[in-house]
């Protein structure tokens, strides 16, 4: 097996004197979609943070492509939960793209043509001179994806990126991101609280706890989710896999919930 | 509404200045003339005409350049080095804690104390009244830039580290417009503070300009004359600082299209 993209080696954070993550272990392979869950407040963030260089791990380490994590890269894109702090209100949607394509380098000419392409992944291209206020949530948070997209990293971070998005709005962006992660083989590793939706968007869901101790770690469990692909948002959800995998989370989740 | 009623609204704001004129007039005729202190606006009018065609060193044009000039060299120079260490102290704690200190010391200085300082070391002319300007708009600009820089979305900085952007590519294209909507509360609060400092350093020290025209006038007791320069400066005054609005409104609305959104 090649090596894994991500590697948590007994990676323990601490914060403000607390301990929020016990030493914890585990890798997500190149191409893997891994969802980390968990009830408020037991590090999900914290940890998907660690991964992207903003926290450093307090024991342990974090590695990426077998180098250790020092800080935040362009080759990691992190697609923040609160997508209307994370978008530049004076410039358009194309100008948000553009900015990660400046950060890289990239020559003028050839960024007009990046940006189409990943306006067009995420179905924004009629939007491209509109500004981030004049969109909905929904459009706001593609301009994020459609940004962190172009970054072509190795790795997309996501932090509970539909939280605030209304239902239908969030089932429609589900989609829309098994699609885009399936077509461009991207490797993704996504917190959110919703049980379902990880269980719907990953390979391999990871739970976590609140108040690790020593015989209470704060991994609760890992388990795979073995269901084909394309997923549907009503036939997967019947699926007796999935029904029997969201019982068994649940039974984790369920006492702190 | 009919055209007539428009008119006479529009013509709300000018009754108060224009029946103030006609009783200082009536009051400088009557009450008190050949008064070495009150002219009748008429006649100030007419010195101001007799300005205007001067081309000696406090005729109008000249001694209005001077002091504009100055005013705006001054906020130029005090007002950017204001704005620079603002934004430096803002994002950096350890700066604002470094610089804490020195500045709540010096910064209660009032400007006009540093005239004889500026004086020995400049002695008159441009350079010490640009001087004391700078050192007046420098720290509005300061502390207001720094408020500006501290207030901006940590989000923002945080996809600036996502994204490796460097420390000056951050300030350029994070920072520095994130921060435009309230620099230009600052900007106008200096346009009117540099023009204040100018001409009282004219007054005070310096022989050029504006403020030494009319030192010149009352010197002189031409009170017409010094009614004249008197109500030029509040023209330019409210000229530029209607300027300075029109700027930002022009530039709020340019950036209003990310508003436009906002409330739906």
């Amino acid at each position: 097996m090649s090596e894994p993209l991500l590697d948590f080696k007994a990676v323990r954070i601490e914060l403000g004197g607390r301990e929020i993550i016990s030493p914890i272990d585990f890798s997500v392979a190149a191409g893997e979609f891994v969802c980390i869950i968990g009830p408020s407040g037991c590090g999900k963030t914290t940890l998907l943070r660690a991964a992207a260089g903003f926290v450093q791990a307090s024991g342990g380490q974090v590695l990426r492509a077998g180098q250790a994590v020092t800080g935040p890269s362009r080759e990691v894109a992190f697609v923040f939960q609160d997508y209307g702090r994370a978008l530049l209100g004076w410039r358009s949607v194309a100008g948000n793209i553009a900015l990660a394509l400046e950060a890289a380098g990239i020559a003028k000419a050839e960024r007009a043509a990046r940006i189409a392409r990943v306006l067009e992944t995420v179905g924004l291209s009629e939007h491209a001179d509109k500004f981030p206020a004049q969109l909905s949530g929904g459009m706001q948070q593609r301009v994020q994806i459609a940004r962190c997209l172009a970054q072509q990293p190795q790795v997309m971070l996501m932090d509970e990126p539909f939280g605030a998005l209304d239902a239908m709005t969030r089932e429609s962006l589900q989609d829309e991101v098994s699609r885009l992660v399936r077509q461009t083989g991207l490797t993704v590793l996504f917190v959110t609280h919703d049980l379902e939706e990880a269980i719907y968007l990953s390979d391999r869901v990871i739970a976590l706890r609140t108040n690790p101790s020593a015989d209470k770690p704060s991994l609760a469990a890992m388990v795979n989710v073995p269901i084909a692909r394309p997923r549907d948002q009503l036939l997967t959800k019947e699926d007796p896999e999935f029904v029997r995998l969201r019982r068994e989370l649940y039974g984790y989740l369920g006492h702190h919930a | 509404m009919s055209a007539s009623a428009r008119l006479l609204r529009s013509l709300r704001p000018w009754v108060f200045p224009v029946l103030l004129l006609a009783l200082l007039e009536w009051a400088a005729r009557t009450l008190t003339p050949g008064s070495d202190a009150v002219a009748p606006p008429s006649q100030a009018l007419a010195a101001f005409i007799r300005a205007l065609g001067s081309t000696s060193e406090d005729g109008l044009l000249r001694a209005s350049l001077f002091t504009l000039g100055s005013a705006g060299a001054g906020l130029l120079i005090g007002g950017g080095l204001g704005l620079g260490l603002g934004i430096l102290l803002g994002l950096s704690r350890r700066a604002a804690s470094m610089g804490f200190l020195s500045i709540e010391v010096l910064r209660p200085i009032p400007s006009v104390a540093l005239i004889p300082l500026a004086m020995l070391v400049f002695g008159f002319g441009f350079r010490m009244e640009i001087s004391v300007v700078a050192f007046a708009c420098f720290w509005p600009l300061l502390i207001l830039a720094q408020a500006a820089a501290r207030q901006v979305e940590p989000g923002l900085l945080e996809v600036a580290r996502a994204l490796e952007l460097s420390p000056w590519a951050r300030i350029r294209k994070i920072v520095l417009p994130a921060m435009v909507p309230r620099l230009f509360v600052a900007l106008r609060l200096g346009v009117s503070i540099a023009l204040v400092v100018a001409v009282t350093v004219e007054i005070a020290a310096n022989p050029h300009g504006m403020g030494y025209a009319l030192m010149i006038a009352q010197q002189s007791l031409a009170p017409d004359l010094m009614l004249a320069w008197l109500g030029w400066i509040g023209l330019v005054g409210y000229a530029i600082n209607l300027a300075a609005l029109r700027l930002q409104q022009a530039l709020a609305w340019r950036m209003g299209q990310r508003q436009a959104g906002a409330s739906s």
